[in-house]
C-alpha cells in the first residue's frame, strides 16, 4: 500500500533543498533528533497527566472538565515543536524513512491517535457528566497506549529492522 | 579512579547475548521519563502561574508526587543496565558525566528548594520566587533529558572542556 507514496518520496528526495546539508552535518541531525525527543516528552507527558486523570486515576484535585482546556495550549506546544523537528528530520531522509515498516506503522498509529483524541474531545463536549463516563476513561486509556505505540516505533525507526526492500542504507 | 568499577559492570553483560533487551529496557526509560516530567511539568507550570490554577500549587504538587516518584523509581531501574551495558564507553564520554552532574544537581533541587516551595501555603513565597523555582526546575530537567538523547550520537570529547 505504501508504493503509492513512492514517487512522492523519490521526488522529496531529489527536490527538497537543504536535506543533503541536514543529513550530512554533524550537529544538525543530532540536535534536531533531541529537540525531537524532549518535545515529545513535553507533549506526552502532559497528555499522559490528562489521560491519567480521565481514567480517574490521578491528579483528582483537579476537575476533569477544567484539566483539558488549561493543559491544551501547553499540549499544543509540544506538539508544534515536535512536529516541525519530526519534519525536518524527515526533510533529510524521505527514501530511507520510506523503506522502514515501523516508520509507517509510527504514522498508522499516530492518525489512530489523533482520531481517538477527537473523540476525547466529542465525548468531553456533551456534558461535564460525560467525563466521568466509561467512555472518557476507555478513551484516555487508548490516548495512553497508542501514544506508548507511537513512542516504542519512533525509537525502534532508529534501527535498521523490518526493513522493505525499497530500504537504502 | 571509577575505571575498574565500570570495567566490572560491563564484564556483566547485563542484556546478555540479546540484541532485543537494549531497546526494549531504552523504550520503558523514556515512557518513565515521560510520566516523570509530566508530574513535573504541571506542577512547574503552576508555579509559573500557567496550567491548572484553579487550585493551589501545593495540591497540585500532592497530586503529582507520586507519578513523579513512580517515574523516578522505573528511570533508575531502567537507567542502571543501559549503562551497565556499555559502561566503558560510557566512562570515557563527556556527555554522560555532564548528564550525571547535571542529573545529581537536578534531584538535590527537586527535594530540597523545589519541593519545599511547590508544597508551601500560598503566599508564603512571592510569585517571583515562584517563578524563578519553576523555570530553573524546566530547564534543568529538560537538560538532562536532552544530554541523554546526546550521549553517544555527537563527539565523545565534546565537553571535555567541562568535565576533563
Amino acid at each position: 500500500m505504501t508504493e503509492f507514496f513512492l514517487p512522492a518520496f523519490q521526488w522529496m528526495e531529489v527536490n527538497l533543498p537543504g536535506g543533503t546539508y541536514l543529513r550530512e552535518s554533524t550537529f544538525g541531525f543530532s540536535f534536531l533528533l533531541t529537540a525531537h525527543v524532549v518535545a515529545m516528552c513535553w507533549f506526552f507527558g502532559l497528555i499522559l497527566m490528562m489521560d491519567l486523570r480521565l481514567m480517574g486515576v490521578a491528579n483528582l484535585r483537579t476537575r476533569v472538565e477544567e484539566i483539558s482546556p488549561r493543559l491544551l495550549p501547553w499540549q499544543v506546544v509540544g506538539f508544534i515543536v515536535m512536529t516541525i523537528t519530526g519534519g525536518l528530520l524527515f526533510w533529510a531522509q524521505p527514501l530511507r524513512y520510506f523503506g522502514k515498516t515501523f516508520f509507517w506503522w509510527k504514522m498508522g498509529l499516530m492518525v489512530l491517535a489523533g482520531v481517538n483524541a477527537g473523540i476525547i474531545h466529542l465525548i468531553t463536549k456533551k456534558s461535564d457528566a460525560a467525563w466521568d463516563s466509561r467512555a472518557a476513561k476507555v478513551a484516555g486509556a487508548a490516548s495512553i497506549v497508542l501514544w506508548v505505540g507511537v513512542l516504542a516505533l519512533g525509537r525502534l525507526v532508529a534501527y535498521d529492522w523490518m526493513t522493505t526492500e525499497y530500504f537504502v542504507e | 579512579m571509577l575505571l575498574p568499577f565500570f570495567e566490572w559492570m560491563e564484564s556483566l553483560a547485563v542484556y546478555g547475548p540479546s540484541i532485543y533487551l537494549g531497546p526494549a529496557v531504552n523504550i520503558v526509560h523514556l515512557t518513565a521519563m515521560v510520566l516523570f516530567l509530566g508530574a513535573l511539568l504541571i506542577v512547574d507550570l503552576r508555579l509559573l502561574g500557567a496550567g491548572l490554577t484553579q487550585q493551589p500549587t501545593a495540591s497540585v504538587a500532592r497530586d503529582a508526587q507520586p507519578w513523579l516518584l513512580i517515574g523516578l523509581v522505573v528511570l533508575i531501574v531502567t537507567g542502571v543496565p543501559a549503562v551497565m551495558a556499555t559502561a566503558t564507553l560510557q566512562y570515557s564520554n563527556s556527555v554522560f558525566w555532564v548528564k550525571m552532574y547535571l542529573l545529581a544537581l537536578a534531584l538535590i533541587y527537586t527535594f530540597t528548594v523545589r519541593r519545599k516551595v511547590a508544597f508551601a501555603d500560598e503566599g508564603r513565597f512571592g510569585s517571583g520566587t515562584l517563578k524563578a523555582v519553576g523555570l530553573l526546575s524546566i530547564v534543568m530537567w529538560l537538560s538532562v533529558a536532552a544530554l541523554a538523547r546526546l550521549i553517544m550520537m555527537i563527539p565523545a570529547n565534546t565537553f571535555e572542556f567541562l568535565v576533563g
